[in-house]
């Protein structure tokens, strides 16, 4: 059985312009794997993951045949129960580690409070468990980290920090939206090879948002490419390289690549009937 | 040559502590020239360009246009040859100012005539439609807001474009056209451009040479054959090379 | 009216006049589109309204006393408001009063936010000794209650509605320069302020077309917060002797000599309360709506 299973999927938002469907009949099944969203700005990947935890604000308003994940319905799920998913069975990873982390409180503090709040975890457990965390996530010197503050650390050690913290409840499924567009391309690598291994060491489901088709294709095992809210196709991604709907060719192409003709890059010429 | 960086530091004093963003880089851009600047966050290679505009305190070497070291304040004179374009269009362009008065601000400052047509034609160069032209930032989108930013860097038809990761922040189509439009632009204009990327492919497509930053100091210089046939010496530019791997060309 | 409004909407303005009041036109959609900032302006209109059309709306002239007539209460016929102790009607008094209320905080808007928005965002701008100098200025007028300040300053200039103006400016510009401070330090880094001044533009230009739009909206609701602050410190200069001078109707004047009577003859002093409350809350809800209005990007969401 799937881990995660969503059935066409709506995000609508009621403006005074009219109403915006920011996601439109969204399916997918998602297993122990790895899974890609891959589009441009607006085109509704952010909304999909945020969708599965129900996180989308007022007016915004999801809408879905089926959302069920682990045999829970998602979308008759309480507030309460939501809460208990979110963290412990379901985590996010966000883009950013600045805007995530608590600029006011060391890391070691973060770590360990919900271990201590929520399973009433002892100090010497929570942070034992928190150093283990670290390590997982490949970070030298646990015990200098969990003393400091956010500010006094990289992009990327903020980011595997944000990445142990949502792996300390041990989550069945964990959602990262453009867990790497703000690092640098050596970090890169070294944060998706942790995100990796966890896939495949914990057994746990990956659903990784990214805009790069390059990364997704080469770090993924399935891939949605998405347009207007929208999928227009979903493929192996070791067939990206070779995809069938013209955006996804058109994204593709667009990029430079090192040694490549000095010609103008192709550009992406926009089909009404993809939107449709 | 047309740049010539000699021995540039920049050291910002922060809380008391001194940091040194650049250290003793050296590079020369020949006039009609792209010269890159690749590396990552915090290898100073934006810090050069801030520098070059007088927005970064210089403590160390010299700067010179045309043989000529550039004055401290800038001034007007340089402004009319030296011009930037930032990475973040949505922080670039004021968000109180219509399209219009932002590209008519250069021109107020250096007295030239603001005519109408001086307006529409900067817009339809960018690629823009002239409609746009009492719209607010808010109301375009990341690429056009940069095609705006574009647009306002050539309103005084510098020599010299310095390019500060000018397509990061876009998505991967309108950066293919971003990149296309400032590559007509240096044909059509013959504009020297320095620019800066953390992506070794956008660098390979738009430059000529490019200077492999690190930590503040330069590594190595490449040009662009020997950074496709992967030819570095040192290994922090081969490091760079292999995790940019998927970016070559496929086949 | 619909060629009209359909000009004013085109989202492709062919000039810039038609753009500017296109977006005055929707600036003032968008202010309709709030209740609370309609009621204010409601408020604030009424309050214009009253104090040019005073002489023709007040029953009785302001100034005359009718011994006869002392402290009635409201609801006598020809009183609606009753009558303060010297027999002169509360309402007229508050009809007239307005006008002196209008044109303190006229005058006080006009200056105290402009002195203290120029010297705030100096100060942010330049930084270094120049922020050093300027903000250990407003620190020292900031020391000092805002009352005795404006106490000394009439005692030197004399008392009289145009000193109490100058004296309430004088003392309440050190808020305006920290917000605009303030909201300058949070600009001044930003690649639109790098981008112009790369363009050769000089301090005073930067400040002036670019730094103070980015800082109007915190002023501007400072300054509306601000206003039943001033209308009352005007009352107390009055009841100190040192602004307005009896028997001109002013508002908070009338409160303080309503004061002896509060137990007895409740009204005297309530009326004129009632009246600078509700015009409090008329600037106050007013303002909260200009400042969404002002900010053309949050008003687009």
């Amino acid at each position: 059985m799937s881990l995660l299973s969503v059935k066409n999927l709506r995000v609508t938002f009621d403006t005074e312009a009219g109403r915006v469907e920011a996601v439109r009949d969204v399916s997918f099944d998602l297993g122990r794997e790895r899974l890609g969203i891959v589009g441009e700005s607006g085109s509704g990947k952010t909304m999909t993951g945020r969708a599965v935890l129900r996180l989308i604000r007022p007016p915004g308003k999801i809408e879905a045949d089926e959302m069920t994940f682990d045999g829970i319905d998602l979308m008759r799920a309480s507030e309460t129960e939501m809460r208990a998913l979110r963290g412990p069975r379901i985590a996010m990873v966000m883009q950013d580690p600045k805007y995530s982390l608590n600029p006011v409180m060391k890391i070691g503090a973060q770590l360990t409070e919900g271990l201590r709040q929520r399973d009433r975890a002892s100090k010497p457990e929570a942070y034992a468990k928190a150093i283990d965390a670290l390590n997982a996530v490949h970070i030298r010197d646990p015990e200098r980290v969990m003393e400091a503050y956010p500010h006094e650390l990289s992009g990327g050690m903020g980011q595997r920090v944000m990445i142990a913290m949502m792996l300390i409840p041990n989550p069945d499924l964990l959602i990262a939206d453009e867990p790497t567009s703000a690092l640098d391309v050596t970090v890169q690598a070294e944060v998706l090879s942790i995100l990796d291994n966890l896939v495949k060491t914990r057994g746990m489901g990956l659903i990784f948002i990214s805009h790069d088709l390059r990364l997704v294709a080469r770090f993924c095992d399935r891939v949605l490419v998405m347009y207007k809210g929208k999928v227009v196709e979903e493929l192996a991604a070791k067939d990206l390289l070779h995809a069938k709907h013209p955006y996804t060719q058109g994204l593709l192409n667009c990029l430079p690549r090192i040694g490549g003709a000095r010609e103008p890059l192709p550009s992406l010429d926009r089909d009404a009937s993809w939107a449709l | 040559m047309l740049i010539e960086i000699e021995n540039l530091s920049v050291t910002y004093l922060r809380n008391g502590r001194q940091t040194r963003a650049v250290e003793g880089v050296s590079l020369a851009v020949a006039a009609c020239e792209s010269f890159g600047l690749v590396g990552e966050s915090g290898s100073g290679k934006s810090t050069i360009l801030r520098a070059i505009c007088g927005l970064a305190p210089v403590s160390g070497g010299t700067i010179r246009i045309d043989g000529k070291a550039i004055p401290t304040p800038r001034g007007r004179a340089f402004s009319r040859r030296v011009q930037m374009v930032f990475q973040d269009p949505y922080a670039s362009l004021h968000p109180r100012h219509t399209i219009d008065r932002t590209l008519s601000e250069p021109l107020a400052i250096h007295g030239l005539p603001l005519t109408d047509a001086a307006i529409t034609k900067a817009l339809t160069d960018v690629g823009l439609p002239a409609n746009f032209r009492f719209r607010y930032p808010h109301q375009l989108s990341g690429g056009q807001r940069q095609r705006v930013a574009i647009a306002r860097a050539l309103m005084l038809e510098p020599e010299i474009l310095l390019l500060d990761e000018p397509t990061s922040a876009l998505d991967a189509s309108v950066q293919a056209e971003t990149l296309n439009l400032l590559s007509r632009l240096r044909a059509e204009r013959g504009l020297t451009f320095l620019m800066v990327s953390h992506d070794l492919a956008v660098i390979d497509h738009m430059c000529d040479r490019v200077l492999v930053m690190q930590h503040g100091r330069a590594v190595e210089e490449l040009t662009r054959d020997a950074l496709a046939t992967a030819q570095m010496k040192t290994d922090y530019a081969r490091n760079l090379f292999a995790a940019s791997a998927d970016r070559m060309l496929q086949g | 009216m619909t060629a009209l409004t359909t000009w004013l909407r085109d989202p492709n303005p062919a000039s810039r006049m038609q753009s500017r009041l296109g977006q005055s036109y929707l600036s003032w959609l968008r202010l309709r589109r709030n209740p609370l900032a309609m009621i204010g302006l409601t408020i604030t209109a009424a309050l214009i309204f009253i104090a040019v059309f005073a002489p023709l709306l007040a029953p009785h002239d302001p100034i005359t006393q009718e011994l006869g007539r002392r402290l009635l209460p409201p609801g006598t016929s020809g009183n609606i408001l009753g009558t303060d102790d010297f027999g002169r009607d509360i309402l007229s008094r508050i009809l007239y009063g307005s006008r002196i209320t209008l044109y303190i905080v006229l005058l006080v808007i006009l200056t105290a936010p402009v002195v203290g928005l120029v010297i705030g965002t100096v100060a942010g701008y330049f930084g270094g000794w120049v922020d050093t100098i300027l903000m250990r200025i407003t620190d020292i007028f900031l020391a000092f209650p805002k009352l005795i300040l404006a106490l000394a300053l009439v005692a030197v200039l004399g008392p009289g509605m145009e000193n109490a103006v100058l004296a309430i400016a004088l003392t309440s510009w050190p808020p305006y320069a920290r917000v605009a401070r303030a909201e300058t330090l949070t600009v001044r880094n930003s690649d639109y302020i790098a981008a112009v001044k790369l363009q050769g533009a000089s301090s005073a230009r930067v400040i002036w077309g670019h730094i103070i739009p980015m800082c109007l909206p915190s002023v501007i609701i400072r300054v509306t917060l601000d206003m039943a602050g001033v209308i009352l410190t005007a009352a107390g200069l009055g009841f100190l002797g040192l602004g307005v001078q009896p028997p001109l109707p002013e508002w908070g004047l009338m409160i303080s000599s309503g004061r002896k009577f509060l137990f007895e003859q409740w009204w005297v002093a309530t009326m004129p309360g009632l009246a600078i409350f509700i015009v409090s809350l008329g600037f106050n809800l007013l303002g909260d709506g200009l400042r969404d209005v002002l900010d053309p990007k949050s008003a687009s969401k």
